[in-house]
C-alpha cells in the first residue's frame, strides 16, 4: 500500500517539475475510520469511511500555489498539478516561501494501525453503562467514539521522504444533567488513546467532570459584581488564555501584520516565573503528535514562554522569514504546562472570592487581548470553598495581565493524549451577574 | 460537475431496510492577502460516494474517497453489514420511517470553475482602493472564497435529486490602534449565493463597503467599554439572525431535544413576546428568494418551512425522517451532509426572526440609556437556551442619540426570557450567510431579521 502513495507521491513532483516548479511538495494520504454514534443515550449509527487525500503546494519564482484533492486517479492528478502551476503563475513572488532543504528520510508510526471493531464497541457501550449507573442523572447528549488508521507519505522535490502510519482512538462525549425540567448546561469530554486497555470513564477528567456537571443542575444568578480570583479549568484556560496568547500574540498572522502586542517582548517577562508554556508533539503522553511541520521539517519541542520569558514565538518558517524571528520547532498545537505545587482543593481553600470555571463561551479574543464572555459549568467560591452552581454569569479581563498575576498552578493535569493542562488560578478577573 | 452513475444501482438495495446513495463534489477556492502579500492561494475539490441504510431504529453508514460504480456498490455492502451490526447489537426494534413518494428533482443550474487569477486580481484591486482611501490602518487583510457543494442523490422510498448550492464571498478586514495603542478590529463579508464571477463583477460595487467599514473601525479606535449589566438594547438585523440560528434554532433541532433541551419542555408554550416569529425558511422567505435556498434534503424530504415561534409561542421542532417519526410530526427536509463522507444531520436553512414594522429611527428614539449593537463576530448557546455574542461593532444611544462607538463586548442572556422582553421590532429583514454552523460536520446557512428592541446582559471591562 505505501508503495502506492510512494508511486503517486512520485509521479506528483516529477509533472511539477516537468511543468517548471522550482520547488514542489505533496502529502498523499489513505485512511480508514470506524466510527460509532450515540444521540440522546442510545446508540444511532456505525460509520466506515475509506478516505484518501492529496495536498500538492509549489513554488514557481517564489509564486505559491496550493491544490487538494481526494482522488488518486491519474488524470485528475495530473489536472491538479497543472492546476497549482496555474495557481503560481496568476499569484505575486514572494522571497519568503522556503520549506525544508535537507535531505531526510524518516518513517513514523504510532499505535494501533488496525481497529478492534469489537473492542471499540464494548468500550463505548461500557462508557455508557458506567455513566448511567454512576451518574444517573447525566443525558448523554451525543457521544462518537471512533478509531482512525493513516497511512501517508510526504515528498518534497529537496530530497525529504517521510513516511506515516498512524492509529489511534477517539472519544468524545457530549452530555449534561437533569432533575425534570431543570438541565444543567452541556459540557464535553474529550480523550484520545493509543489502546483500548482501560475503561474510558477512567480516562483523562472525564469520572471528575461528570461529577462536576452532576452537581450543576440547580444553579443561582451571581448577583453582583466583584473582581476576584478566576480558577480556570483545562477547557476554560485553553478558550481564554492559550486560544488568544497563541491566536493573537505568537504566531504568524499577527506577527506579520504587526499588530501582536508581544511584538517586542522576546526574551522579556510575560508571566509570572512559575508559568511556562511548551509544544510537546514528542511528549509520552500525546498519542498522535506532529512529526513533521506542513513546510517539511521535522517537529521538536519547544517552549514558547519559560519560566514567564517570552523566548520563542510560534512561526512558520514563512512567518520567520517575513519578521526575523526564529521559526517554531513545530507547527502543531500539543499545549503543555507543567503542573505546580498544590491539589486544586488546596488553592481553593486559599480563595476568599472566586470562581471556578469548568468551559468558557466568549467572543473572538481581541487582539489586545481582552475578553468577555459567560462562565459556563460554573461554581463560585466563597471563604475557600466552592459553594452555589453559577447561571448567567460573566467574566471579562485581559489575558495579558492575568499572566503577570497568576495565583497558583494545580497539581491536577489533565492529559488527554493531545494536551497537559493543569487548573490555573488567576486574580484580577472581572465576575458579574445579570 | 457530477455524471450520473449510480440510477441502474437501485436494482441493488436491500428490500428489508432503507437506503440512500449520495454522490457528491466539493469545491473549494480560496485566496488570502495580508498586509499586502498573498498568503493563501489554494483549489479543493473533494468527492466521494456514500451509502445509509436504516435498519430497525439504527442507521449503517460507509463511504469511498471515488465517484465510480465500483465504488457505489462497495459502500452500499459495507453500510448494509454496519446496519446490521448495529441492529444486532444494538438493535431498537423501532418501525420503518414512513416512505415520502418518489419524485426526481433535476438539476437546475450549472456552474463554472472560475480561474484563481479572476479571485487574485478582485483582492489586488480592492486592496489597493484601501490602501489609498483607508489611511492610518495598521492592518488590512482580505480574501475571496468560494464554495459549492453538488450532490446526486438516489433513496429507496423518497426523492432522488440532483442539486448544487455555490456561493462566494469577499472578506475585509481592517486593525487600527487606539489612542493608548490597542490594536482593533473589524471584518464584513460581502457576498452570497452564487460563483465569484456572477457575484463580483465590479470591485467598484465593493468600494461603499469598504468605506463604511473605515469609517465604522475609525469610531471603534476612540470607542469605549460597554457598561457592564442588563441594558435595554436595539439589536441590529444581523445581531438578530445570530439570536434566531444560535439561541432559539440549536434547541429546536430536534436531535438537541431529545439530547435535552430546554425546548423539550416548551412545546405550546408562550417563549417569547407575541411580537415575535420566526420560521427556519427552506428557499423562499418574504416574498424573495433565501440566502442559501435548500429545495431537497439529503434523506430525499422536500424542503418546506419550519415554523418555530408563532406570536411568541413554540410550534415546532426542525427533524430528521427518524426524529419525525418519533415527535409525530413531518420531516422538512432538514437532514443536511457536508462532504460525501457526512451522514445527513438535523441542520438550520435559512433561519429568520419575521419582520415588524417599527423604524430603527424610532425604536433608537426609544431608549434613553442603552446600546445599538450591530456586528456580531461569533456566537454560541446551551442547549439550556442560554447564549453568548461577540459583538464587534455598536454604539451608546444616549437620549434616544447615537453617542460613542464601543470597543469589542459580549452580550447574554436566555433565549426564551430574552425574547419575552422583545417590545419593539424593526421592518426590515437583513440576512447573513458567509459563516459555517459547527455541529459535528460545518454547514452553509442562512440567517437573518429585522432589529429588536429587548433587554440583554452585556458584558463590560
Amino acid at each position: 500500500m505505501m508503495e502506492k502513495l510512494e508511486h503517486l507521491a512520485g509521479m506528483i513532483l516529477s509533472e511539477a517539475k516537468a511543468l517548471g516548479a522550482s520547488y514542489a511538495q505533496c502529502t498523499v494520504t489513505e485512511d480508514t475510520t470506524k466510527e460509532f454514534n450515540v444521540d440522546g443515550g442510545q446508540f444511532s449509527l456505525m460509520r466506515t469511511l475509506f478516505d484518501r487525500g492529496v495536498s500538492i503546494t509549489m513554488l514557481k519564482n517564489q509564486r505559491k500555489g496550493t491544490v487538494q484533492l481526494n482522488c488518486f486517479d491519474d488524470e485528475a492528478i495530473r489536472s491538479a498539478v497543472k492546476d497549482c502551476i496555474s495557481a503560481c503563475e496568476s499569484t505575486e513572488p514572494d522571497p519568503a516561501w522556503a520549506f525544508s532543504e535537507a535531505a531526510c528520510e524518516r518513517d513514523f508510526t504510532s499505535g494501533e494501525p488496525v481497529c478492534d471493531t469489537d473492542a471499540l464497541f464494548l468500550r463505548t457501550k461500557e462508557l455508557l453503562e458506567n455513566v448511567a449507573q454512576r451518574h444517573p442523572k447525566i443525558l448523554v447528549e451525543q457521544m462518537i467514539t471512533s478509531h482512525n488508521a493513516e497511512r501517508s507519505i510526504y515528498m518534497n522535490t529537496n530530497g525529504v521522504t517521510y513516511r506515516t502510519h498512524a492509529g489511534a482512538y477517539s472519544f468524545s462525549i457530549m452530555y449534561s444533567a437533569h432533575e425534570g425540567e431543570k438541565g444543567s448546561s452541556f459540557y464535553s469530554s474529550d480523550v484520545t488513546l493509543a489502546r483500548l486497555d482501560r475503561p474510558i470513564i477512567e480516562c483523562a477528567l472525564v469520572e471528575r467532570e461528570l461529577s462536576a456537571v452532576e452537581k450543576q443542575i440547580d444553579t443561582v444568578p451571581l448577583g453582583d459584581k466583584f473582581m476576584g480570583t478566576a480558577v480556570l479549568a483545562p477547557a476554560a484556560l485553553m478558550e481564554i488564555v492559550l486560544y488568544t496568547a497563541l491566536g493573537s500574540f505568537v504566531s504568524d498572522g499577527s506577527l506579520i501584520e504587526g499588530t501582536s502586542i508581544w511584538k517586542d517582548k522576546l526574551n522579556m517577562m510575560v508571566a509570572d516565573p512559575r508559568f511556562t508554556l511548551s509544544v510537546t508533539p514528542h511528549a509520552p503522553h500525546v498519542v498522535v503528535g506532529e512529526d513533521y511541520t506542513n513546510e517539511g521539517f521535522l517537529s521538536e519541542d519547544y517552549d514558547i514562554i519559560r519560566d514567564g520569558m517570552l523566548i520563542r514565538f510560534a512561526l512558520s518558517q514563512y512567518g520567520a522569514n517575513k519578521t526575523g524571528f526564529e521559526r517554531a520547532g513545530s507547527s502543531g498545537w500539543n499545549l503543555a504546562i507543567p503542573a505546580g505545587t498544590r491539589s486544586l482543593d488546596e488553592i481553593i481553600r486559599t480563595i476568599d472570592n472566586g470562581i471556578l470555571v469548568m468551559r468558557f463561551s466568549g467572543g473572538q479574543p481581541a487582539p489586545s487581548g481582552e475578553f468577555s464572555g459567560v462562565a459556563k459549568n460554573s461554581f463560585r467560591i466563597e471563604n475557600g470553598k466552592i459553594t452555589d452552581a453559577l447561571s448567567e454569569t460573566m467574566i471579562s479581563g485581559c489575558v495579558p495581565d492575568m499572566l503577570l498575576h497568576l495565583r497558583d498552578i494545580s497539581q491536577d493535569v489533565l492529559q488527554d493524549g493531545t494536551f497537559s493542562l493543569p487548573y490555573i488560578a488567576f486574580d484580577g478577573v472581572t465576575v458579574s451577574g445579570q | 460537475m457530477l455524471q450520473e452513475l449510480f440510477s441502474g444501482l437501485k436494482a441493488t438495495f436491500s428490500a428489508s431496510a432503507q437506503t440512500e446513495l449520495r454522490g457528491q463534489l466539493n469545491r473549494c477556492r480560496r485566496v488570502s492577502m495580508l498586509a499586502g502579500n498573498i498568503v493563501s492561494n489554494s483549489r479543493t475539490d473533494i468527492s466521494g460516494v456514500s451509502a445509509r441504510v436504516y435498519k430497525n431504529g439504527t442507521y449503517g453508514f460507509s463511504s469511498i474517497a471515488e465517484y465510480s460504480d465500483e465504488a457505489a456498490r462497495a459502500v452500499l455492502q459495507a453500510a448494509s453489514e454496519n446496519a446490521d451490526f448495529m441492529d444486532l447489537h444494538a438493535g431498537r426494534g423501532l418501525p420503518s420511517l414512513p416512505p415520502l413518494g418518489k419524485k426526481h428533482f433535476p438539476l437546475t443550474q450549472d456552474i463554472r470553475d472560475v480561474p484563481q487569477s479572476a479571485y487574485i486580481d478582485f483582492l489586488r484591486a480592492l486592496d489597493a482602493y484601501m490602501k489609498e482611501h483607508c489611511p492610518g490602518l495598521i492592518s488590512r487583510s482580505l480574501s475571496a472564497t468560494e464554495d459549492s457543494m453538488e450532490k446526486m442523490l438516489l433513496t429507496s422510498d423518497s426523492m432522488d435529486a440532483h442539486t448544487i448550492l455555490p456561493r462566494s464571498y469577499c472578506y475585509l478586514i481592517m486593525t487600527a490602534e487606539t489612542p493608548d495603542g490597542a490594536p482593533v478590529e473589524l471584518l464584513q463579508a460581502v457576498g452570497g449565493e452564487g460563483t465569484f464571477d456572477l457575484n463580483f463583477t465590479d470591485p467598484a460595487l465593493i468600494y461603499p463597503q469598504i468605506d463604511q467599514l473605515y469609517d465604522r473601525i475609525m469610531h471603534k479606535r476612540e470607542g469605549v467599554y460597554a457598561d457592564a449589566g442588563k441594558k435595554t438594547v436595539i439589536l441590529g438585523g444581523m445581531m438578530t439572525g445570530m439570536l434566531s440560528h444560535e439561541a432559539v434554532g440549536h434547541t429546536v433541532e430536534a436531535d438537541l431535544v431529545l439530547g435535552g433541551s430546554v425546548a423539550g419542555h416548551c412545546l405550546g408554550r408562550q417563549v417569547a413576546s407575541e411580537k415575535v416569529t420566526l420560521t427556519d425558511f427552506a428557499h423562499t422567505a418574504f416574498g424573495e428568494r433565501c440566502p442559501l435556498p435548500v429545495f431537497v434534503d439529503d434523506e430525499g424530504t422536500e424542503a418546506a418551512d419550519v415554523p418555530i415561534i408563532e406570536n411568541g409561542i413554540l410550534t415546532g421542532y426542525m427533524n430528521s425522517r427518524q426524529s419525525a417519526l418519533h415527535f409525530g410530526m413531518k420531516p422538512r427536509g432538514n437532514a443536511r451532509a457536508w462532504l460525501f463522507s457526512d451522514e445527513p444531520l438535523i441542520r438550520m436553512r435559512n433561519t429568520a426572526v419575521h419582520p415588524g414594522t417599527d423604524k430603527l429611527e424610532d425604536m433608537i428614539a426609544s431608549i434613553d440609556d442603552g446600546y445599538y449593537l450591530i456586528e456580531s463576530g461569533n456566537g454560541q448557546a446551551d442547549t439550556t437556551g442560554e447564549f453568548m455574542f461577540g459583538v464587534t461593532m455598536g454604539y451608546e444611544i444616549r437620549h434616544g442619540k447615537l453617542g460613542r462607538a464601543l470597543l469589542d463586548t459580549t452580550i447574554s442572556g436566555v433565549a426564551f426570557d430574552m425574547l419575552k422582553t422583545v417590545d419593539m421590532v424593526g421592518d426590515t429583514v437583513v440576512w447573513s450567510s458567509s459563516g459555517f454552523c459547527g455541529k459535528k460536520q460545518p454547514m452553509p446557512v442562512g440567517m437573518g431579521g429585522p432589529a429588536l428592541r429587548c433587554q440583554v446582559t452585556i458584558g463590560g471591562r
